[in-house]
């Protein structure tokens, strides 16, 4: 019996019931609908949230003081027994192969004020690389000029925010503003940034990395950026900055490094766990849709005992009657996973327009896996009932009743 | 080419044994058109099934062209029917959601005919016997003789070297009956092996031998020119039927 034979047989079977067909068709197309949508679900918040984190750019390597035992945590500023400074800074530079540039970061709170309008703002002293760096994008006006480090210029780049708080819609550039009793000349304005890694771009202020030390009174910086090249080894220009400050910092590992793969990771593991949870849900329905069909299927091996018995008294073997009924079962299944699929790509769509900020969208491997979850639950739970019509004894099946 | 020797078919419940045949030894020659009559319960059945390799003796020998049935496995069973015989029922069995043309293809199906050449060899085994305006038709759309001609054509379409049938003509009126009877006739003018249940002595008459069977065993050959008196016989087994037949 040939294969495309025993599927036109086994289909005719399933035509003759439609509404059977349908209803049980229907657990399988719940199932596979639920795994489609709610992976596509936690795939969206899985995207939206390494969106955020991305920002943080791949090539990036941030140096924390302090010494914690898990990446991708915070360390408390000023725990460190040695904290970080410009030298350092200025050490890595000079030390570092393969590494585009060293930016130092500097960071308080401070009141900044023009004319009778104040603010509290973050203010971040660091380098003119920051920009390209962190990928920030200037509205007008310049950045941070180009000199070296310790060199402090009494200049301010500000946020989207600050600006139209502080100048109402006034040009900043060119503007001199207050901040610690220091006069600073707004040179430039930051483009709408929004939030990036919990932090309010738009809320912040950018000063020369010695300029706000002095401000701050501090000797310290609050991090250091290591931006390396593409095509370096992640892992050795870890080594080599945790070998460089080791040096400086009397033979002690005390600092943290933390890139965007190590928080991604920690984050990613969380969502992945979600994303399995939910299909693991939507996989149970489908295992109780297969009861479903292994329940329509056993009615129809009753109603079709004289069928069976015919067909084995004109010469179909066990495996042939098997082979039908295992067909059915399995066309059942997978017609519901091809409707599933349809069904679940249709809700994320309608998701996403209701939505458009969380980027859903199934993965693969739950495509890929509820498909063949959903084909081989019909044979799996069809076994039985194939087997029980493979095994009629044709005298009795074909027995007048 | 049929022979049974010694044949016994038992059935145990619990503590009762029920003796379906006993001690049934017949020989069939090629060619030959038997009937089986008898009361219900009398066993022709039971011999018809184990002749058409659906049921197995409990005891004895039941050989097949030389070859011992006995012991093969259900795969070699199911190619004997499938080569070899072709089954006709009382009920018809025709698959309901199939049209006349599919359930003549059904065998081929089983034998790995490609579709075309099922088709084909259907067509043509319907068209002989005046079916060809009935191809698409389903077995609801037919008349009884309809479906009992349809059922002919799927038997024989493989080609088998015996045909049994089991009351062929039992649902039937007598017009649609003769034309079955005379399709059955020609099959086996045509050199097909027939073996006929029935209890009809229009149809026995017909047959070369009659054998008789009682309470599970052959009681009674009868051939040539006995066979005109056989409706006295039947009038008899029809008092002995038990009312569930």
């Amino acid at each position: 019996m040939l294969g495309s034979d025993v599927l036109q047989f086994s289909a005719t079977a399933l035509l003759q019931h439609r509404r059977r067909t349908l209803l049980s068709l229907t657990g399988v197309v719940i199932g596979v609908t639920a795994v489609i949508f709610l992976t596509g679900l936690a795939e969206g918040a899985r995207r939206y949230v390494f969106d955020q984190f991305s920002s943080l750019g791949s090539n990036i390597i941030i140096v924390i003081p302090g010494k914690t035992e898990t990446s991708g945590a915070m360390p408390g500023v000023g725990s460190a027994p040695n904290d970080l400074t410009l030298n350092d800074t200025l050490a890595l530079q000079r030390e570092l192969t393969g590494v585009r540039t060293v930016i130092p970061v500097a960071a308080g709170n401070d009141t900044i004020s023009f004319g009778e309008r104040r603010r509290q703002v973050v203010v971040l002293g660091t380098t003119h690389e920051f920009l390209k760096a962190r990928d920030l994008t200037l509205a007008h006006g310049s950045f941070l000029p180009k000199a070296a480090m310790d060199r402090g210029s009494q200049v301010i780049v500000i946020g989207d925010t600050v600006s139209r708080e502080l100048f109402l819609g006034q040009d900043p550039v060119g503007q001199v503003l207050r901040m610690g009793g220091r006069r600073m000349r707004v040179i430039g304005v930051m483009a709408k940034e929004g939030e990036r890694m919990g932090q309010d771009i738009d809320d912040m202020v950018f000063a020369p990395v010695s300029t706000v030390m002095q401000l701050f009174n501090r000797s310290t910086l609050f991090r250091i950026m290591v931006e390396q090249h593409a095509y370096t080894d992640q892992e050795y220009t870890k080594a080599r900055i945790i070998s460089v400050l080791r040096e400086r910092h009397g033979d002690e590992e005390d600092v943290t490094l933390i890139t965007q793969d190590a928080v991604l990771d920690s984050l990613g593991g969380i969502l992945r766990a979600l994303s399995l949870g939910l299909a693991g849900i939507g996989a149970i329905s489908i295992a109780v849709a297969g009861i479903g069909i292994m329940n329509v299927m056993l009615v129809s091996v009753s109603e079709r005992r004289a069928e069976v018995g015919l067909l084995k008294a004109m010469g179909a073997t066990r495996r042939q009657i098997l082979a039908i009924f295992l067909a059915e079962a399995a066309m059942l299944s997978t017609a519901g996973g091809v409707i599933g699929l349809g069904f679940g790509w249709l809700l994320l769509q309608i998701l996403r327009i209701i939505y458009p900020v969380l980027p859903a969208a199934t993965p693969l491997w739950a495509v890929v896996s509820v498909i063949a979850l959903a084909v081989c639950t019909g044979p799996l739970f069809g076994v039985i009932p194939a087997w029980r019509a493979s095994r009629l004894d044709p005298v009795l099946a074909l027995q007048r009743k | 080419m049929i022979r049974l020797e010694n044949i016994w078919k038992t059935y145990e419940m619990g503590d009762q044994k029920l003796h379906a045949l006993r001690e049934i030894n017949e020989e069939i020659r090629t060619g030959e058109h038997i009937a089986l009559i008898g009361p219900s319960g009398s066993g022709k059945s039971t011999l018809l099934n184990i002749i058409g390799c659906l049921d197995q003796p409990s005891q004895g020998s039941y050989s097949f062209d030389d070859t011992e049935i006995a012991h093969r496995t259900p795969q070699e069973l199911a190619d004997i029917r499938l080569h070899e015989l072709g089954f006709i029922f009382q009920a018809f069995h025709l698959v309901p959601r199939l049209t006349a043309l599919e359930n003549v293809t059904l065998p081929m199906l089983f034998a790995g005919i490609p579709k075309a050449e099922r088709l084909e060899r259907a067509k043509s085994v319907l068209a002989s016997i005046g079916l060809e305006p009935w191809f698409d038709h389903r077995p609801a759309e037919l008349s009884g003789g309809q479906k009992q001609r349809v059922a002919i054509a799927r038997a024989t379409v493989m080609n088998p070297r015996v045909l049994l049938a089991d009351e062929p003509t039992g649902n039937l009126d007598s017009d649609s009956g003769a034309q079955v009877l005379e399709l059955l006739n020609e099959r086996n003018r045509q050199g097909i092996t027939l073996i006929t249940v029935t209890h009809d002595p229009n149809v026995a008459r017909q047959a070369h031998r009659v054998l008789v069977l009682r309470d599970g065993s052959i009681v009674r050959h009868i051939e040539g020119t006995h066979l005109q008196s056989l409706s006295e016989l039947f009038t008899g087994f029809d008092s002995m039927d038990s009312p569930s037949d």
